[in-house]
This record gives structure tokens, sequence and C-alpha cells, in this order.
């Protein structure tokens, strides 16, 4: 019942009755509900007077027509041709005639007792199986997720916000820099919806524009949002598109020879075609046996198989570039045809310019960052087609080739990249070791080795040590990877304060007086010294999270735990930065963990570590024992906050934080806190409000300056919006993500002339432009 | 005339049987491709719309209905396959009442019967159409003909058993409750069927809003061949619906993002009026059934207006 409970917000009984008709108030919802039932009486007599005299076929039947049946009978046409000016019910006469029975039977799962139709309907009580029933599967759904999520997936601000953001400034035919992908943070199901309905939805929209189009659109932009489309979304049934799929086929598997889209299907397609070629030569033994010798001669050995089978793999690594390529190929002939539609209004459609803008494959999905698509995909896809089309070997080496070396480019980023499967990390395993792939992270090692920053030992075996734990995590089937080997902290370059007497201090310090950049240098300093000091390590993140930067943040928070695994205030701090980032896993796993190290409540959580325990429910739970038992715990409203946070449920967030407000009115973290919560449940001008507090008691938050940009963003103030970055930016450059937001912003205030400045991050020029 | 703004972009909009100032309006986030959903409940006041009371959901809403018998009671049509019935005597935090989970996928239609008036169907993307009432726990029903996505229900205004359905899969189906096979099948457009209505003053005549473009006006009676094809719209018509006033008035949507009126019997313009003051597709259309010639649309651009049928919506 405490799950019961939360949902209903503990107000089940104190709900005034806002029901005047009715009259009566129930804490019990199904109480209530029949009692506004019986309040409004009037209107149920309207139905029960109705009900004895309700025009049934019956009344009306003659048996002289029987059922209907599927298609419209030619029998009818006669007849009722006939009767068309007759304005009778001849058709609905056809219903059953007066199968009086036929009528009960049918209801008869409704009433199921002995009475009129309908009247059981005032009694529902005297149906305690059912009803049970029911209150059983209405607890279930009251119960949140549990069995279906109700408020199961990250919030969706950054999404929202880059959707709408993102069809704004595509007005312009300026290239857009989205939002890294990591923070749109979607779901396996949130795919699978947009997925679903974006490919339903296009055929609504451009429908008369062909199926390839429509798929073309689709395709893209599930590539541009980093969706596989190897699960096929629905395809239309209807026998009246069926020309047009054929075309699609018959267009696509012809040129799947000569085009990346080929490569980018499902292998079967291709396989396919191997297979009809194959069957066709079957019909003349000799020339299948010719056949086969030149496909051996060809594709000596295996080699093709398996360079096939590796850039399938490869392709799952890495779908979106491949996709993206294909998409732009794809679209390229269809990018003017939404711009024919004359129409200014609808050129101005947000929603066909975020559609359109996403099918032109200006974006592409490339290490997990959205990317603007750069002209390589030209070349890519060009060397493609004409070292296809003379040498499939030589290309396919070569594509063998290239794509190691980039791969090379990019491990470090793959290895803390996404779901790999076993198979995956075994040819990931191989092209490590022969070579290729190892230049650039010994580079990276060997820089890092020749400024110091790491002991040679401690470190040495810190690579390695995170490399086999990869890989003994891959081999066991291991789905993801642990948050810690993916967060990897950097320093930085240059650091005055490296042999620094008292680092820590002067971090501390610089910290106090809100100079967070500088402290952060001061901080490294310390724990470069100090590997050790939870509290370097901690401060370090805070001034990071302060900053704006959230990955360096959990990062330096997660060596602060390795340091200290019981530190509430690091455990606290990991919760929310990866609630930030929108993992809802590790964001549970953190705050169980706060309370289970907490003094006071660490009584309150189970001993057995079920994976079940981690689900948010479960977690929320917990803390509202906790909140039950020490109600001035401002910490534990905190969290509490946080967690709705994570399960969507934003009023309840809203009011957990304005309840620890009240306990820690000058904890400035808090006020961004509930004002980030307010713009995820589109309260935007309550968010500027609540950033507005955080900023008066601390001037120098990063953090705050930039929500409080996306806040007027998101109800349109872009020039606003744009002065608060541009603030942001000045305290903290290395702001990525605010940088990324000021460029939405001006193009959606269409100050093109700005993007190179901000391109450049000329911060003199755009503060010249919007001073504060 | 009032305009309204919501948080969400607009579904569907339907006017109280009971009340004539009260509306609902069915949201979704990011055009319901993906996000939150929240089902409004406005009133019209001198000042403007207000909002009554409004109810958050974990997907995005669809469509609404408002029950024939209970002028507190409604159902939304979710994108996750629940049906939420929300009371709005009680507080928020008790809603929604009911949340019937049987549709595999998005629902997108929810009509409550006109004439018998404790039960309502709904139509998915799962190709089925299911019957419900409000105190059994289960659908009462399922048809299940539609080979694509079912995107409208809509009950004949004068016989308790009798619906009609729209689908993706190009036809329009005539169902009597009492039959798990549809009585009548109309292969009606060559393209996706998004809507369809009963004219309310002869239960006959039907009308269906197609992806390719137009509206048509049939005789179930002879279904072979529509009695009139109404165009005009430039994109998919999303909604179509006959007046509870006019027997020959039909409004319409569109993904032109216009909103137009229609007389089917009209000799040559059938089109009467034009009304282009949204800004994104037009989704969501109602003609009030207590207030003659009063309109009520919403659409992507988070706008909901109400206005008299001949004035226009900005003004």
């Amino acid at each position: 019942m405490a799950l019961r409970d939360l949902v209903m917000g503990g107000a089940g009984c104190a709900v005034p009755d806002s029901n005047g008709a009715a009259g009566a108030s129930s804490s019990n919802p199904l109480g209530g509900f029949a009692s506004s039932l019986l309040g409004s009486s009037s209107k149920t007599q309207e139905r029960l007077r109705e009900l004895p005299a309700l025009p049934g076929p019956g009344q009306l039947s003659s048996a002289e027509y029987g059922p209907l049946t599927s298609l419209p009978g030619s029998e009818y046409d006669q007849e009722l041709s006939q009767q068309r000016n007759a304005k009778g019910s001849a058709f609905l006469r056809g219903f059953y005639g007066g199968d009086q029975q036929g009528y009960a039977d049918a209801w008869n799962d409704v009433t199921q007792n002995q009475l009129p139709p309908g009247f059981n309907y005032l009694r529902p009580k005297e149906e305690p199986p059912i009803f049970s029933d029911f209150e059983q599967i209405y607890n279930q759904e009251a119960a949140i997720s549990g069995r279906q999520p109700y408020f199961e997936e990250p919030p969706q601000q950054v999404l929202s916000g880059f959707l709408r953001s993102f069809l704004d400034s595509s007005r312009e035919e300026v290239p857009f820099y989205p939002v890294r992908l990591p923070e749109l943070g979607l779901s396996a199901a949130d795919k699978q919806r947009i997925r679903d309905r974006s490919s339903i939805m296009a055929r609504h929209f451009f429908a008369e524009k062909g199926d390839d189009y429509v798929n073309a659109q689709v395709t893209a932009l599930l590539q541009s949002l980093d969706i596989e489309d190897n699960i096929q979304a629905r395809e239309p049934l209807g026998g009246r598109l069926s020309e047009l799929e054929q075309y699609w086929n018959e267009s696509h598997s012809a040129e799947a020879g000569s085009r990346w889209r080929g490569m980018a299907q499902p292998a079967t397609e291709t396989s396919n075609r191997w297979v009809e070629e194959y069957s066709q030569h079957r019909d003349f033994p000799s020339r299948h046996e010719s056949w086969a010798q030149e496909f051996q001669s060809q594709h000596d050995s295996d080699s093709w198989a398996n360079q096939f089978s590796e850039m399938t793999e490869r392709r799952q690594l890495r779908d979106g570039n491949f996709g993206g390529i294909g998409a732009l190929e794809q679209t390229r002939s269809l990018v003017d045809t939404l711009s024919k539609n004359q129409d200014p209004k609808f050129q101005n459609s947000k929603f066909l310019q975020f559609v359109s803008k996403m099918s032109r494959g200006e974006l592409i999905v490339e290490d997990n960052h959205l990317k603007a698509s750069p002209a390589l995909g030209d070349s890519w896809a060009n060397e493609y087609h004409t070292q296809h089309a003379s040498n499939p070997e030589v290309w396919a080496s070569e594509f063998a080739a290239g794509e190691r070396a980039r791969y090379g480019n990019t491990w470090v980023d793959e290895f803390g990249g996404e779901r790999q499967d076993a198979s995956a990390t075994e040819q990931w395993v191989r092209e490590f070791s022969a070579g290729d792939g190892t230049r650039d992270w010994a580079d990276e090692f060997g820089d890092r080795l020749a400024k110091g920053m790491f002991e040679e030992d401690s470190s040495a075996d810190g690579w390695l040590d995170s490399y086999n734990k990869f890989v003994e995590e891959q081999v066991r089937g291991e789905q993801q990877l642990p948050a810690s080997s993916k967060w990897l902290y950097v320093f930085a370059d240059q650091n005055p304060y490296v042999g620094h007497p008292n680092p820590l201090k002067e971090g501390q310090d610089l910290f106090r007086r809100g100079l967070l950049s500088e402290a952060v240098l001061a901080l490294e300093a310390e724990v470069l010294k100090n590997p050790d000091n939870a509290e370097g390590w901690r401060l370090l993140g805070i001034t990071h999270a302060e900053n704006d930067d959230d990955r360096q943040a959990i990062a330096s928070m997660v060596r602060a735990r390795d340091a200290d695994p019981a530190n509430l205030e690091v455990l606290l701090a990991l919760g929310v930065s990866h609630t930030n980032e929108l993992e809802q896993a590790e964001a549970l796993k953190y705050l169980r963990g706060w309370l289970q190290n907490h003094p006071l409540y660490g009584k309150l959580v189970p001993p057995v570590t079920i994976d079940r325990l981690n689900h948010s429910e479960q977690v929320a739970r917990l803390f509202n024992e906790a909140a039950a038992m020490s109600p001035e715990d401002g910490d534990v409203h905190t969290v509490l906050g946080v967690l709705y946070n994570l399960s969507r449920e934003y009023d309840k967030a809203i009011q957990a934080f304005q309840t620890a407000l009240k306990l820690k009115p000058r904890d400035y973290s808090l006020w961004n806190k509930l004002g980030a919560t307010q713009a995820n449940s589109a309260r935007s001008a309550d968010a500027i409000n609540a950033y507005q507090q955080a900023l008066d008691l601390k001037p120098n938050y990063v953090r705050a300056w930039s929500n409080m940009g996306i806040g007027y963003a998101n109800q349109g103030r872009y020039e606003e919006s744009i002065q608060y970055y541009v603030r942001a930016l000045c305290m903290n450059p290395k702001a990525d993500n605010a940088w990324q937001y000021l460029r939405i912003s001006l193009s959606c205030a269409k100050r093109m002339d700005l993007l190179d400045a901000c391109e450049q991050r000329d911060l003199d020029l755009l503060q010249k432009e919007f001073p504060f | 005339m009032p305009v309204f703004k919501t948080a969400y972009n607009g579904y569907s909009v339907e006017f109280s049987p009971f009340v004539e100032t009260r509306l609902a309006v069915a949201t979704a986030q990011n055009f319901g491709i993906i996000g939150n959903g929240r089902q409004y409940v406005l009133e019209l006041a001198p000042t403007g719309i207000v909002d009554v009371v409004s109810f958050d959901s974990a997907d995005g809403l669809y469509d609404c209905t408002w029950s024939e018998e209970n002028e507190n009671l409604l159902v939304s049509a979710s994108g996750d396959g629940s049906l939420k019935v929300w009371d709005i005597a009680l507080h928020p935090a008790q809603n929604p009442i009911r949340s019937f989970e049987e549709h595999s996928h998005e629902v997108n239609s929810v009509d409550w019967n006109l004439v018998r008036k404790d039960c309502f169907v709904s139509g998915s993307w799962d190709d089925t159409i299911r019957l419900w009432t409000i105190d059994m726990p289960r659908s009462l029903r399922v048809f299940a003909e539609h080979s694509y996505c079912v995107y409208s229900t809509v009950w004949n205004p004068r016989h308790a058993d009798v619906f009609l359905s729209a689908s993706g899969d190009c036809t329009l189906r005539v169902w009597d409750v009492r039959d798990p096979h549809a009585s009548l099948i109309i292969p009606g457009h060559n393209h996706e069927i998004l809507s369809c209505d009963w004219n309310k003053y002869d239960d006959c005549i039907i009308v269906s809003g197609s992806v390719d473009k137009s509206i048509k006006v049939w005789d179930v009676r002879n279904p072979r061949r529509e009695i009139t094809m109404l165009q005009g719209h430039t994109y998919a018509v999303r909604r179509v619906k006959f007046s509870p006033h006019r027997a020959h008035l039909i409004s319409s949507c569109s993904y032109d993002m216009t909103v137009c009126m229609w007389d089917y019997m009209a000799p040559e313009d059938a089109l009467l009026a034009k009304y282009d003051h949204h800004t994104e597709f037009a989704v969501g259309i109602d003609m009030s059934t207590l207030v003659e010639g009063l309109l009520a649309s919403t659409a992507w651009d988070e706008n909901v207006f109400v206005w008299q049928d001949g004035m226009d919506p900005r003004a």
C-alpha cells in the first residue's frame, strides 16, 4: 500500500471535494467514482428511461434481410438503390434482424445477471470476484512501473529542446551542430517508439511522394538519432501500396551492389541475391561448376565471406556512419521535394523542417556523437562505387584497411562505447592486436606518460586493468560497461598549480570565490599529487558539475568513490550526475548506495542485492521511508526529487525539491535542480525564477547561467537565451554543451552573421553583440 | 476569439456533451513521436480559455472522448497502448481512475457510445478495435479484421450496436458488436484512411478522410461508389466530422494546416470555408452539440482555438 500512497501522493483522504453535483467525496477512487456516478442522477435517470425502449434493431426489424457479409453484396444493389431515398434504416435493419437473443448474448459480458442491460452499472459491488480482479489490476497500475512502467524513461528536456531548436535552426540553410547523443539518452523502448511512430506517421505526410521517399525519410531520421533499423518498423499491409513496395524493392536491389544502402540492409537481402543467382545456375550443372570455380578463384577462400561478415558486424557497431551515408545517397535526390511546396506556412513548419532536415542526412552519428555529415560521406560513397564496380576484392580490402584506420582513431571512444556483442569484441581484440589501431592510443598514452600525469606503474596497470576488465566483461557476456571504465578523467594540458605546496587548500579557496575554472586546475594538481585523496576528487567533481561539465564531474566522482567508497556526498553527487546524463541504472545504484551507507537509513536497505532492488520505485520507497524517519533531512528530499526526475514524475519531483528548499533555502544547487525539473515539465517560466534564485545565491554558477539560457530558448526568447549562454561561456569557455546551445539559439534568432564567431569561439565579438 | 496554449502538441479536441463551455484536449510531446502526454480539460471563461484541470501521462495522448453518461468522466487514448479514464471531480493525483491495457500498440482513437451510454470503443495501431465498458476490467469484444493500423472508430448516432472504423488498410468497415466480423467493408480510398464519421441526421451516410487528400461521402446502402468526393485539402485529411446541427455540413482538418467546412450536397462549391489559423498540422476539430456553429480546433502548433463558424478564429 505504500506504493499506492506514493501514487496517490498520500493525499487520497485530503482531497477537497470539487464535485458539487456528486456531493460526496471518498478516499477510494473507485468509491469516489461510484458516488460521482450516483450523484449525476439526472443523467442516469435519463439513461434508465431510455434503456427499456432501446431502439434495438429488433423493433425495427423485418426478417427479410439476413446479416451482411464482407464485401458489399450485389444482392443489395437493386433493392437498396430503390430505397435509397426512403429515409429508413434499411441497411441497418440488416444487422441481425430481430435477434434479441443475439443482442443479449453480446452484452452478457457486461451484465452477467438477469437484470436488463445497464442496471448492473449501479451496483458494481455485487460482483466481488470481478471487482477484486479489477482492484488487483488497478493496484498494479497504481504501483507505477512494475509490470508496465508508468514513467519509465529519462527526462525529455534535452531531447525536446533539441527537436524544437533543431526545427528552428533548420529554417536557414546553416549546418547544424546538434547536442551530443548521450545526452539524448534514448532508451531501447524510446527508440522503438520513435521508429514505429515516425514510420507510420511519415506515410501520412509523404504518401504522395512514394514509398521510397517515405522510407528514406524515416531511415535518415532514425539513423540521425542512432536508432538501428534492423528491427523492421511496421510496413503498410494495404494492397494499394504494393506497387510502390515492389518499385522500391526492385530499384533497391538493382542498385544494391553499387550503393551503400545495399550494405546497410540486413544481410539477408544480399545473400538472397546470391541464392537467386545460385539457383539460376543450378539448372545447368556444368555452368554451375564453372560458376563455383569462378567464385572460388575470385573470392579466394573465405575472404569475401569474412569481409562481409566483418563489415556487417562493424555496421552494427557503427551503424550511424554507414547508414548515414546510405541515407545521404538515398535522400540527396529528395532534398528539393519539400521545398517545392511554395506555401510559406509550410516552409515554416517546424515539424516538416525537422523531418526534412533529418532526411537530408545532414546529421550522422559517429562515435556516439551526432555530427553534421562531412563531405567524407560523398567521397566514401564514390570510392566505394567506383572501386566496387571494377574490382570488389580491392575495394573490400581498401575498405577493411580504411575502416581499421578509422577504427583506430576512435577506439578510445568505442572502448567506452555502447553495447557490443561477444563476437564484435573478439573482432575488436583481433584488430587491436593487429596493431593498426594502437597508434593513437599509444601516442596518447605516451603523451600522458611524458607529461608525468601518471606514475609509471599505476597508470600502466590502470590501463591494463581496465582493458582486461573490459575484455573479461565482454566475454562474460555483460551487456553494458560499468560506468567507471566509461568515465576517464581528462587532465588539462597546462597546469600552473602543479608544484603548488597546498593545491587542495588553494582549490577550496578558489571554489569558494567562485573561480571554478581555476579551482579545477588547482584541484587537478591536488589529485595528481595525492591520487587517493577522496576529498580532492570530490571537490573537483563538484566544481566540474557547477561548471557545467557532467562527464568530468562523473569521472572525478568515480575516482573519489574509489578512494572512499562510503562517502555520502560522493554517492549523492554521482547519483545526481548520472541522472543528468540520463543513466537510470547507474543513478539508482548510487542513490541506493547513499542510503545504504547512511548511518541513519542504512538499516532500511535490505541486505540482499537483487537487481530488482535498483528499480526506481523500490528505491523511491526506501527513500520515502527515510523521509518518514527524519522529515527534517533535506538530503533525503533532494534524493527523492532526483528519483522522481528519473521516473519522469515531475510534479512529485518539484514537490520534493520544494520541501528540501524549505529546509535548505540557501542551497543554490537545489534551486538549480528545481529549475531543471520545472523546465522538464514544460514550466519554463517557473524554471527561470528558480535559476534566478540559484544565481542570486551563487553568481558564478555557470550551470545555472546556461540552464537559464535553455529556459529562455524553450520559450522562444532566443535573444535572452544567447545572453545567458554567452555569460556562461565567458565564465567557462570549455562548457561544450553551452557552445552547442548557443549555436542553436543564434540560428533560431536569425543571427547567422554570428555563427562564425560561435564556430571560432570568439567570445569577445559575441559579448559585444550581446552585452549582458 | 479565445486561444489556449498547450504545453505539448495538440492531438484531439472534444466539446463536453454536458457543459457548453467545457472541452477536452488530448496532447502529446514532440509531435507524439516520443515523450509525455497531457489531457487538458478547458473552460470557456469570459476572459478566455482557462485550464480547469490537466492530467499527465507517461506517453503521448492521441485522442479523447467524453462520457455520455457522466459529465465528469473522459477517456484518453494513449501512445503506450492504454486507455486512461479520468474523473475531473477527483484530484489529479487520484487519476487516472482506470487504465485499460490491452492494445499492444498505440491507441489512435476512442469514442463513447451515444446510444448505449455505458461503453466505448477504441482503435489501435495493433490493427484491432476493442469494446469496453467502464466497470469491466477487460475489453468485452475484440474486432481484429483490419490488416493495418486502425485510425478511427465512431459509433452510429442512432444504433447502439453499430460502429464504423477507418484504417490504414485503405478500408472503412461497419461493425455490429454482436458479430465479430465486419458487416460491411468499403475499400474507400487508394491510400490510408485516417478518419471517418456518421451523419447525425441520416444514419446511412458516412464520411471518410484519407491520406489521398480527399474526403468522400458514402451511403452504406450503396457502398460501391461514393456519393461525392470533396477535394481541396492539399495534404492528408486528418479528421472529418459531421455537424450535429446541419445534415449536410462537414468539418475537416488536415496536414495542410487548414480547417475546412463543407456542404457535401452543394451542387458546385462544396467548400464553404477554409480557416488557416494554425501554423502546424491541424489534427483536432470538433463542433459543439450544445452551441450551434461553435467550433474548436487544435494542432501541432500547441494552440487550441474556439470560434464561431464564419468568424476569424484569430480575431
